[in-house]
């Protein structure tokens, strides 16, 4: 196990390089001078190449990829071009905004996606099924964005049960404001992840249903709630896992649009601002920030794997 | 499932808790009036005066600084501020301020003449020691034509010119003029973008990134205290957010209102919107260098064929004002007399036939997804596009984004691939030369300039070239309505509308006022 492990982290290393290298890539191949867009379009030929030369940006590509990568070794991600701040505090800081969006729309995922899971494998082909599995594809369905824009304007402005958006009131920075300010955004963000999850789960549960050892178990008189979710649940929970892992992916992916609906200031708004700049430092650094993550969390789903199911085991 | 029942009850009642916090944290801010919430499209990218090159930041950050002089309220006049008064000798070369005494920075240090020298030789002395502490994108604009910047004595500076400049002073009011404290830039260095020090009558509190930036009153400011304690400035970049958070209550003013949100807004009495023509043009350019456009038939031709009423009612819905000349309204020396071209297909064909296009042409127009002062860019394009089909005009659309389209644009003439193009130019020193100069003069073809038009009429070039060095503003101004009169009849451009500013405020905001340039001033304003 510690040496499958070892292995994995070993793997991550050019996986991690193949990202910086093809962000890079694409930042910079791609139309669009970050001088100019800094300095707007009244800036004057000199200002535009004396910046790119205060940036760097006047050498080759590949100069400025290891001048980039180097840095980033040694800790110093460079300095945002169009926020003038340092890259890796504005980035590690911002990801904590999004990594609590996402992991609280995991949690909802996860608790609705499953709960509702169980309850149509439970009862196939009954009402309570076809409507929750309705109401999982529809959820499934609604852009994330749009999803976002009706909670606000029913729970934040006509029912004024949840503020509309950001992170906090303004001037404050309490823990119950925080709490608040999350779960409107959580829930627009949680809606498709718990969907699929929902699906994955009801199928999974049905196909483990079927097996011979719950006949077993029932056949004891073993209490029908220990059946489900002691030995169906546990079997079935293997490709819900994966799905989940899957879905982490997913919701950082989609926490970028629910971010900018409801002034999350999290990285996708910070990305997407990014990039329209052409600000390569900063955006360079969010992908790199989120592809590490996104690597770690399938290692750790991987490695949950055994936790779970005994039988498997790595070499 | 007993189990459900229970799970739902549980849940319903723990919704219902969170939302009476909720609603009592929201009468507590409301309760709380000495603080006025304002939504801004982004987050500003700096704070410091010096670096600041988009509207989200100099709204949020031109309350904390001060300059040698200033616009008057809702006009582009220049009056005194830092500096009490100022000479310039008879060459016109020397401007010499004597400043206030007294006036402190936030951080207590003391303004004069070393500060004033310190603000302008940060951003445009190569070798000065905090020269490495940003990137200074308008210190060319403003200070391009100094020559050097001299203590007299702590409260007397010179500042010596190349060249005679007469709309030098509008510069001195512009936010790349504000005088910061050299204290705190000596402190903060590059970070002083974070923790900004001026004089003005707001000092800084706490920036946190992506959620808000917070202002607090200057009580010792030397021009009489504010009457708003706190501003908080909050981006929220999605527009039907900033309006569901204004119309909740937890924000009292937003700017940049969906037109098809305004009237409705219009209509509510808890609101009020305050609007104003804007130091800003939107125009299509024709490339005058390249057939079919090196014809002024042609160019007249499509200026008569475009609808521009029917575009400002239709698309923007009335958030901006037609142009009858190629200077806003709200810049003095504006040629009222001048009268845009009328829609008239039926003379736009028969201006085609006499330059030899009976059959019809086609072109290209190439067009932004959006942009800085762009209006509503792919809508005004296709309105074009149809205006022009009806008088033969094939015309193929190309829409890039704004980052690359810069690109495409400002490019020597030869390599431009362009036959139209549109543009926007927002004004920064409240003069007719930074809009007629830098638009028109054969001197600014891109890449020297921004005269995308690749325009060149010698007359209108000795106009605005005598303009520039010619002090009287009587003369001046007779020199930009002549210059805008043969503009007019050129037609390198055909130009649409002035957006408008538009801020959407709260009925408990008072005495807000917009100002020509954009920046927002709330010196005066007050809460009830």
């Amino acid at each position: 196990m510690a040496s499958y492990i070892l292995r994995r982290i070993w793997g991550l290393i050019p996986v991690l390089i193949g990202v910086t290298i093809l962000v890079f890539m694409i930042m910079h191949l791609s139309p669009g001078d970050p001088a100019k867009i800094m300095l707007g379009p009244k800036a004057t030929t000199e200002s535009i190449a004396k910046l790119n030369a205060e940036l760097g940006l006047d050498q080759p590509l590949y100069v400025q990829y290891f001048t980039w990568i180097s840095n980033v070794l040694t800790g110093d991600w460079g300095r945002s071009l169009q926020l003038k701040m340092e890259v890796l505090p504005l980035v590690a800081d911002r990801f904590g905004a999004t990594l609590l969006l996402t992991l609280c729309s995991i949690l909802i995922a996860t608790a609705i996606g499953i709960g509702s899971g169980i309850i149509s494998a439970y009862r196939k082909f009954s009402w309570t099924d076809r409507s929750l599995m309705l109401f999982v594809l529809v959820g499934f369905c609604l852009p994330v964005f749009w999803l976002g824009i009706i909670l606000q304007i029913v729970f934040g402005l006509k029912l004024q049960l949840f503020p509309i958006s950001g992170m906090y009131s303004p001037g404050q920075t309490g823990l119950m404001d925080l709490f608040l300010h999350l779960v409107l955004p959580s829930l627009a963000l949680s809606a498709g992840a718990g969907a699929v999850i929902a699906r994955m789960t009801r199928s999974s549960m049905l196909e483990v249903f079927e097996q011979d050892y719950i006949r077993t178990a029932r056949s004891k008189g073993i209490n029908e709630r220990r059946v489900i979710y002691i030995h169906a649940l546990k079997n079935a929970f293997i490709p819900v896992l994966t799905v989940l892992g899957m879905q982490i992916g997913f919701l950082l992916a989609g926490a970028v649009l629910v971010e900018m609906v409801f002034a999350w200031p999290g990285i996708g708004t910070l990305m997407v601002n990014g990039i329209l700049a052409r600000d390569f430092p900063l955006v360079q650094g969010v992908i790199l920030f989120v592809a590490t993550t996104y690597v770690i969390v399938n290692l750790i789903v991987d490695i949950l794997y055994a936790i779970l199911d005994p039988r498997i085991s790595y070499q | 499932m007993k189990i459900n029942k229970l799970l739902m009850g549980t849940l319903i009642a723990a919704i219902m808790i969170l939302g009476a916090c909720s609603s009592k944290t929201s009468d507590q801010e409301k309760s709380g009036n000495s603080q006025i919430v304002i939504g801004l499209e982004a987050e500003p990218t700096s704070l410091d005066a010096h670096q600041i090159s988009d509207y989200n930041s100099s709204r949020a950050a031109m309350e904390i600084y001060d300059q040698l002089v200033q616009f008057k309220d809702e006009s582009t006049e220049i009056e005194p501020d830092l500096a009490e008064k100022w000479d310039v000798s008879d060459n016109g070369l020397v401007y010499t301020f004597y400043l206030k005494k007294g006036v402190k920075f936030h951080d207590g240090t003391d303004f004069n003449a070393d500060a004033v020298k310190f603000s302008i030789d940060r951003q445009i002395d190569p070798k000065h020691p905090y020269h490495n502490t940003g990137q200074f994108a308008y210190a060319d604009f403003t200070f391009g034509m100094v020559k050097k910047v001299e203590v007299v004595d702590d409260y007397t500076v010179k500042i010596t010119l190349k060249e005679r400049f007469a709309p030098f002073l509008g510069n001195l009011a512009m936010h790349a003029a504000s005088i910061v404290s050299p204290a705190a830039v000596k402190k903060y260095g590059a970070d002083f973008t974070k923790h900004p020090v001026g004089t003005g009558p707001y000092k800084f509190s706490s920036w946190n990134p992506g959620v808000e930036i917070v202002l607090k009153k200057n009580k010792d400011y030397f021009n009489g205290k504010a009457k708003v304690n706190t501003l908080i400035f909050k981006p929220i970049t999605d527009p039907q957010t900033r309006l569901a958070e204004l119309e909740s209550g937890n924000i009292d003013m937003i700017v940049n209102i969906p037109p098809d949100d305004l009237s409705r807004l219009r209509a509510d009495d808890n609101f009020q919107v305050i609007e104003q023509a804007g130091m800003h043009l939107w125009w299509t350019a024709f490339n005058t260098q390249k057939k079919p456009f090196n014809d002024i038939r042609v160019r007249q031709a499509v200026n008569y064929a475009i609808n521009k009423e029917s575009i400002v009612k239709d698309i923007l819905k009335g958030t901006g004002e037609v142009a009858n000349t190629v200077l806003p309204s709200t810049v003095w020396g504006h040629n009222a007399e001048l009268k845009n071209y009328e829609y008239n297909p039926e003379k736009a064909k028969q201006l085609l036939s006499e330059a030899g296009y009976k059959d019809g042409l086609k072109v290209t127009y190439w067009v932004p997804e959006s942009g800085s002062g762009m209006q509503q860019p792919q809508a005004m394009a296709a309105a074009i596009q149809s205006d022009l089909a009806k008088v033969g005009i094939e015309v193929k659309i190309q829409t890039i984004e704004w980052g690359a389209y810069l690109d495409k644009v400002f490019v020597p003439v030869a390599e431009n691939e362009m036959d139209m193009h549109q543009m926007s130019w927002i004004g920064d020193n409240g003069d007719p030369d930074n809009f007629l100069y830098i638009l028109f003069s054969s001197q600014q073809w891109p890449t020297a300039g921004f005269n995308d038009a690749y325009y060149k009429n010698k007359e209108v070039d000795q106009l605005l070239n005598d303009a520039r060095v010619t002090e009287d503003k009587g003369e001046r101004t007779k020199m930009y309505e002549k210059a805008q009169e043969i503009i007019m009849k050129d037609a390198p451009w055909v130009v649409i509308d002035s957006e408008k500013q538009i801020v959407v405020a709260g009925k408990k905001i008072k005495n807000f006022k917009l100002h020509p340039t954009g920046v927002f001033r709330f010196a005066n304003v007050e809460v009830q």
